[in-house]
């Protein structure tokens, strides 16, 4: 079965991501923000990770940053899913690593259609 | 601007950030139940449409389809078979109200036949008395009295016992023709009924496995309704976050502006820049927090919609099917029992009419012993008839009466000839109904059984297949109703804590007022405020925080009166936009 971590300090909007995952027959591990991102990139490998942009600790982007520096992480799909969708946000997401950028709220037959092709 | 009133002022923003932070905790408790509420409700409308798709599977693995051809055969076969029962128990009739006439006839030759025993018997005592008279001379005449007594004891016994067994008969065909009467009337009925219950049943069942034949589509819409019904909730439990965010963002602008007017207060120089800033500031949030209440009232609006919908399958046709396929396995159950009732009750009778009609074998073979013996007396009265006229033409004038006597032997032998040609035409009569009757019980008994027969095996497989689902269905259908009553008992959770966020979302209205009376004061304090807006400053100070688009639009209504972006009245999510 196929990981995929969830970081949001928003505990209603990692429940829908893992609740429509998991239906979709995924594992999901969920990171209360960056910094609890960060640790569990760390312990776990994961196929794919899912990440806010303004969270507290560690952002979004930081994140990226740091998980792309990590050993198995530099092709590992990220997507960023935050309230944004200014142009330079997603311009630094996306120079940051990110693979792609979700605008909340997400809709989720469409969340399931992009991470089966990117995790297949 | 006075201290006291900067004061007032200050004190009104702190106290309605203090209502936007009790909001946002409990909305946040709120919401948690919410979503708990919200996947327990998915999970059971999940399990119901497994469940579902599982008796649907079934169903069109045993084909159940096809059943209703079988049961319209058997029904075919059924009425056919009862028809044929009928018109064979209609021939039967016929056979037993011939028999009866045939009786009758016989009855009136055995009649005859017991009043030519009476002649005799008088010819007997005419001879006995004319012997005496005669004395000497008359005694060859004793051996003709002897002749005539044990003769018409002989007819006498003979025909009593025909007519006994005639009178016999008669009772048992009067009885048979009342039996086949009646059931030749409840042939007619159970025709008439089996007519009436096949077509209900037939239309029951049509009705029934067209439901089931429906079911398949119904199930893809309902799983495509309910999976709708849930990306609905995922995308408008996420509304929550998003005016989440942006009421922390008001609650940090109503302290930036409380720390404004706190500063203001310090300066004597009257402040007039800074009440500028916390009016557009102030004007800015209640445009915000306007701009937010509609926005919770489309995604509060969304999730009970949306979780209604899902609660809706719990009382969908889907639900039924399991107790429909029982139903539909109830009713083909009932329909071969009952005509296998019948097939027995139709040999029963089948049996009894037999056993019945069985006995004119027996009076046949009676009245051909009896024709024979009627033929040797019809021999012997001649041969007596010859010797008493011999022996009357010996004695000359003397025997004048023994003439008579031996005239009236005459006489009874042609009636006694006659007779017995009736009986001779009665025995045929009787053997030839006797061979209808066996050829009318052959078809009573076999009528339409190979037919009925043949359909109800097939139907029988049918039932079986049909009995085999029904027993997964009734399973399936405990879990499904399990899985319904587990979900009406959420749904007045869920009505709860829809309310329960209602009522947290109303307190938005009691800091509009308060924002709106601090916005008054300072308008009143200081007329023509607008018109010390410095407008890109306050925009770069509380865009800052701002993470939506929505917020930035609000923030260019609200300063430069551009139009006011529509709240989103439908939360359908947005796409992925991959780089």
């Amino acid at each position: 079965m196929k990981r995929i971590l969830t970081v949001d300090d928003s505990t209603s909007v990692r429940q829908m991501v893992s609740f429509t995952l998991q239906k979709a027959g995924y594992e999901v591990t969920e990171a209360v923000d960056g910094k609890d991102g960060l640790a569990k990139i760390g312990s776990g490998k994961f196929d794919l990770i899912i990440t806010d942009l303004n969270m507290p600790n560690v952002d979004g982007i930081q994140l990226i940053t740091s998980a792309r520096k990590l050993p198995g992480y530099s092709f590992v799909p990220i997507l960023m899913l935050s309230t944004e969708s200014q142009a330079e946000k997603k311009d630094a997401g996306r120079k940051a690593g990110a693979t792609g950028w979700i605008v909340k709220p997400f809709n989720a037959d469409q969340l399931i259609a992009v991470v089966q092709k990117l995790v297949k | 601007m006075s201290m006291t009133l900067n004061s007032t002022t200050t004190n009104t923003l702190d106290k309605a950030g203090g209502d936007l932070q009790w909001l946002l905790r409990t909305t946040e408790d709120a919401i948690g139940g919410l979503v708990a509420s919200f996947q327990g409700l998915a999970g059971h409308a999940d399990s119901i449409l497994a469940l579902a798709a599982a008796i649907v599977d079934c169903v069109e693995d045993k084909r159940v389809s096809s059943v209703l051809a079988g049961v319209q055969a058997l029904g075919a076969a059924a009425k056919g078979f009862v028809d044929d029962k009928l018109k064979a128990t209609a021939g039967i009739l016929d056979t037993v109200t011939a028999e009866m006439e045939l009786l009758h006839k016989l009855s009136m030759v055995t009649d005859g036949q017991a009043k030519v025993a009476a002649q005799i018997k008088m010819l007997n005592v005419h001879t006995k008395i004319e012997v005496a008279h005669l004395g000497s001379v008359g005694a060859s005449f004793e051996y003709l009295a002897r002749e005539l007594a044990d003769f018409s004891l002989a007819l006498a016994q003979n025909t009593q016992e025909l007519i006994r067994h005639t009178n016999e008969r008669k009772a048992e065909t009067e009885k048979t023709k009342l039996m086949v009467s009646v059931e030749l009337s409840h042939l007619t009925e159970e025709l008439a009924r089996i007519e009436g219950t096949l077509r209900d049943d037939l239309t029951a069942l049509q009705s029934g496995l067209t439901r089931l034949s429906m079911t398949p589509v119904q199930f893809r819409a309902s799983a495509e309704e309910i999976a709708g019904q849930i990306a609905g909730v995922v995308v408008a439990v996420q509304g929550h976050d998003i005016t989440r965010q942006q009421i922390e963002h008001v609650q940090a602008a109503l302290g930036l502006i409380s720390q404004g007017m706190a500063d203001e207060a310090t300066r004597m120089d009257g402040g007039l820049r800074e009440a500028a800033a916390a009016h557009a500031g102030l004007a800015i949030q209640i445009f915000q927090l306007t701009a937010i209440k509609t926005t919770i009232a489309e995604w509060t609006s969304q999730v009970r919609v949306c979780m209604g919908g899902i609660l809706r399958i719990s009382a969908s046709d889907l639900v039924e099917i399991g107790p429909l396929v029982l139903e539909q396995e109830r009713a083909m159950s009932a329909q071969l029992s009952h005509i296998e009732l019948l097939e027995r009750e139709c040999q029963a009778d089948s049996e009894r009419i037999r056993g019945t009609l069985e006995g004119i074998s027996n009076l046949s073979q009676l009245v051909a012993e009896h024709l024979q013996n009627s033929k040797s007396a019809r021999n012997r009265l001649r041969m007596l008839n010859f010797n008493s006229v011999i022996e009357a033409s010996r004695l000359g004038a003397q025997a004048d009466t023994i003439c008579v006597i031996a005239d009236g032997i005459a006489e009874v032998s042609v009636e006694w000839s006659n007779l017995t040609e009736q009986s001779g035409v009665a025995l045929r009569e009787i053997l030839s109904l006797s061979k209808r009757i066996n050829q009318v019980m052959e078809t009573f008994s076999h009528s339409g059984s190979g037919d009925l027969a043949k359909s109800q095996a097939q139907m029988k497989v049918g039932l079986e297949s049909l009995r085999s689902a029904s027993a997964f269905a009734v399973t399936q259908g405990h879990k499904i109703l399990d899985a319904t009553n587990a979900m009406q008992t959420m749904s007045a959770e869920v009505g709860k804590t829809s309310d329960l966020l209602d009522a947290c979302y109303a307190r938005i209205d009691a800091v509009l007022h308060e924002l709106n009376g601090a916005k008054s004061q300072l308008e009143s304090d200081y007329p023509g405020i607008m018109e010390h807006y410095d407008c890109e400053e306050i925009e770069k100070a509380f865009s800052a925080s701002y993470t939506t688009a929505a917020e930035r639009d609000v923030l260019r209504a609200a300063l430069y009166g551009k139009e006011m972006p529509d709240a989103q009245q439908s939360f359908i999510g947005n796409d992925v936009e991959l780089f």
